[in-house]
């Protein structure tokens, strides 16, 4: 049995420049104003996890995100990888969304993409960094889910996964029917770059674009989107402050340890 | 405007994160010990890196020579050397695959391409290297083989090359014969030291009556010198795309640290004496990168050799000069730093340097593009 696979996708500011992100204090708005766009990284890894499995058991790998006209450039990154084709979801409505916005609007794409029988996502987007969209996906699709995932092994003719899940000091092993969403963390696997073959051929492999008037035909009311579907807002941004102190201690190891460690003691620190 | 591709911009990021990932971390120790990159090179390979102007018959991508200056560039960032083997090998592909018989093209160029065989060009002798006319390698006919007799030197890639294709003199003229590692008669001689390119293998090679079969003959006997004379010409943007890469490479250290330096309680970037110089620099590269790029991108819209030799010699000539002047005003920025071989500028200075003989000194290439300015 073959499998058919989707992994969603998000697009994000390059984390490598995040220290160029600014608050507007007036508007407490994130500005994120000439930072490149770049895959999430642990969507990369999903990505790769996907292929992989294709490798092992053949089918099919789709890749979906939401976002601006731009983000079409995730969907491109992951077909030159060897994803086999591309959705787009992509309109006004779906603006401003939270996480169960987004998962709504998410899980109406997937319906709409066909049948898949395992979805993965990255555990959590470096911006949003909530790790809430997989779970309210699953929810959403009425599937089970299992998050924090470092290792899978899909037994596509017993319909079930078998897969590693983190949690504190260990890992759990889990035994789950498909179809499910999978949200895998980035030590699942190394993910690959895409040849130079890759490359030119994804320029061949069909994006598919969808919009608000599809999602509502998948059983999504519009109410349900974007900013008008998001129960949670974001009512405030502050930057913590990042207050640095240097003071040298001097004199002797000895003496100078004995000093170090009465100031700790007096901050609190010891 | 001139626009790159999305194709070539796709390929530009793939080829910095590979750079950045893979090679950043060891091109240090590899330059130090001077060692070769094999396993760097195999990855290339899997990459589709090496073919990137190769025919899809044979297992490139053909995605074109701008693409192949675009990786060079890339590469040539972090690790110069590397950047260095990758341009010398485009050189046998374009001439195996240019004027090689189909058979030839079958059974060298997959190989080649995967990165799993290595190639050279021996044109170099200790006589010289530009002026082919005074060639002293001979290869005299011999039932089915040619006697090869003769010195080469300063041959990149020449004691890893499983094939090493050797300019040598077959009567009045010049022919190209592709030799084959361990033939009888085949001696690499010795690794020359050199100041830069460190972790580039480059060799004396001798030839003492080694037999070549006649049909590892590469064009037509005598066709040699024209087809060195081509091939040269197309490979020469890449060789100016190391020294852009190195310049940028340089720039980008040199700016991070200005950023960082605190000089009298405020970072040496905030100034003016220091923001002249980055700006200096950077428009240095910005006016190399499109010279560079020209001869390339006009080979890819389907110009010859004979139409780009000014362009390719001016694109050499300007990825030297650029390379060690943004390098050494990188150097200056550092202070001490820059001339310790932790903060990279060392090394970058020693391969800027040696892009001055490569493939043409400065001074030949400005007689390549004389020729054609007055004519």
């Amino acid at each position: 049995m073959s499998l058919r696979i989707l992994v969603c996708v998000k697009q994000v500011p390059d984390p490598e420049q995040f220290d160029r992100i600014t608050l507007d204090p007036d508007t407490g708005s994130i500005n994120r104003g000439g930072i490149p766009p770049v895959t999430n990284p642990a969507d990369r890894h999903a990505v790769e996890e996907a292929l992989r499995i294709r490798e092992i058991l053949g089918g099919s790998v789709t890749v979906l995100t939401m976002g601006p006209p731009q983000a079409r450039k995730c969907l491109e990154d992951a077909l030159a990888m060897g994803a086999d084709r591309g959705v787009l979801l992509c309109d006004m409505a779906f603006a401003g969304a939270d996480t169960l916005a987004t998962a709504a609007v998410l899980a109406a794409g997937i319906r709409s993409a066909g049948e898949f029988d395992l979805v993965l996502c990255g555990n959590e987007s470096v911006d949003g960094a909530t790790g809430q969209v997989p779970a309210q996906l699953a929810e959403t699709l009425g599937w089970p889910r299992v998050t924090h995932v470092r290792k899978i092994e899909v037994k596509a003719e017993e319909n079930r996964a078998l897969v590693e899940r983190e949690i504190e000091g260990g890992f759990l092993r889990v035994d789950v029917t498909l179809p499910v969403v999978i949200a895998v963390v980035k030590r699942i696997n190394r993910y690959r770059l895409p040849t130079i073959f890759g490359i030119l051929e994804a320029g061949k492999k069909e994006i598919v674009e969808v919009g608000c008037a599809t999602c509502e035909n998948c059983g999504l009311a519009a109410g349900a989107m974007g900013l008008g579907g998001s129960p949670t807002r974001v009512v405030g941004v502050f930057q913590a402050p990042r207050k640095r102190r240097v003071e040298m201690i001097g004199g002797e190891p000895r003496d100078a340890a004995r000093a170090l460690v009465q100031k700790l003691r007096e901050m609190g620190a010891l | 405007m001139f626009e790159f591709t999305k194709e070539q911009e796709m390929i530009r990021a793939m080829v910095r994160e590979f750079a950045d990932t893979e090679l950043a971390p060891k091109a240090l120790e590899f330059d130090r010990k001077g060692e070769f990159p094999l396993e760097q090179v195999r990855k290339l390979g899997a990459l589709g890196i090496i073919g990137i102007a190769s025919s899809r018959e044979y297992g490139g991508s053909k995605a074109g020579h701008l693409p192949a200056v675009i990786a060079v560039e890339e590469i040539a960032r972090v690790y110069p050397s590397l950047a260095f083997i990758l341009e010398v090998e485009q050189a046998p592909l374009y001439m195996i695959e240019t004027w090689g018989t189909p058979d030839q093209k079958q059974a060298w160029l997959p190989p080649l391409i995967r990165g799993e065989r290595i190639a050279a060009v021996a044109a170099t002798e200790p006589t010289g290297g530009s002026d082919l006319s005074t060639l002293n390698t001979t290869a005299v006919a011999n039932g089915d083989d040619y006697l090869l007799n003769g010195r080469k030197v300063y041959i990149t890639n020449g004691g890893v090359g499983d094939w090493v294709l050797v300019l040598a003199r077959t009567g009045e003229r010049a022919s190209i014969l592709a030799l084959e590692k361990g033939a009888p008669g085949f001696v690499v001689s010795r690794r020359q030291e050199m100041m830069g390119f460190r972790s580039g293998d480059v060799c004396e090679l001798g030839f003492s009556n080694c037999r070549v079969p006649k049909t590892n003959l590469i064009g037509k006997e005598g066709g040699g010198q024209a087809i060195a004379m081509a091939t040269f010409t197309v490979s020469r943007a890449a060789v100016g795309a190391v020294g852009l890469g190195i310049a940028r490479g340089a720039f980008d250290i040199a700016l991070k640290y200005a950023k960082e330096r605190v000089l009298y309680g405020k970072p040496i970037a905030n100034l003016q004496a220091i923001q002249f110089m980055l700006v200096d620099m950077d428009t240095e590269i910005d006016a190399a990168r499109w010279l560079i790029y020209h001869p390339a991108a006009c080979l890819d819209r389907g110009m010859g050799p004979r139409d780009i030799g000014k362009l390719s010699a001016r694109a050499k000539y300007i990825g030297g000069e650029v390379a060690a002047s943004v390098t050494m005003k990188a150097m200056q920025i550092l202070g001490g730093y820059g001339v310790s071989p932790e903060y990279h500028l060392t090394r970058l200075l020693a391969d800027a340097v040696e892009i001055f003989p490569a493939t043409g000194t400065p001074q030949i290439m400005k007689f390549i593009q004389a020729l054609e300015i007055v004519k």
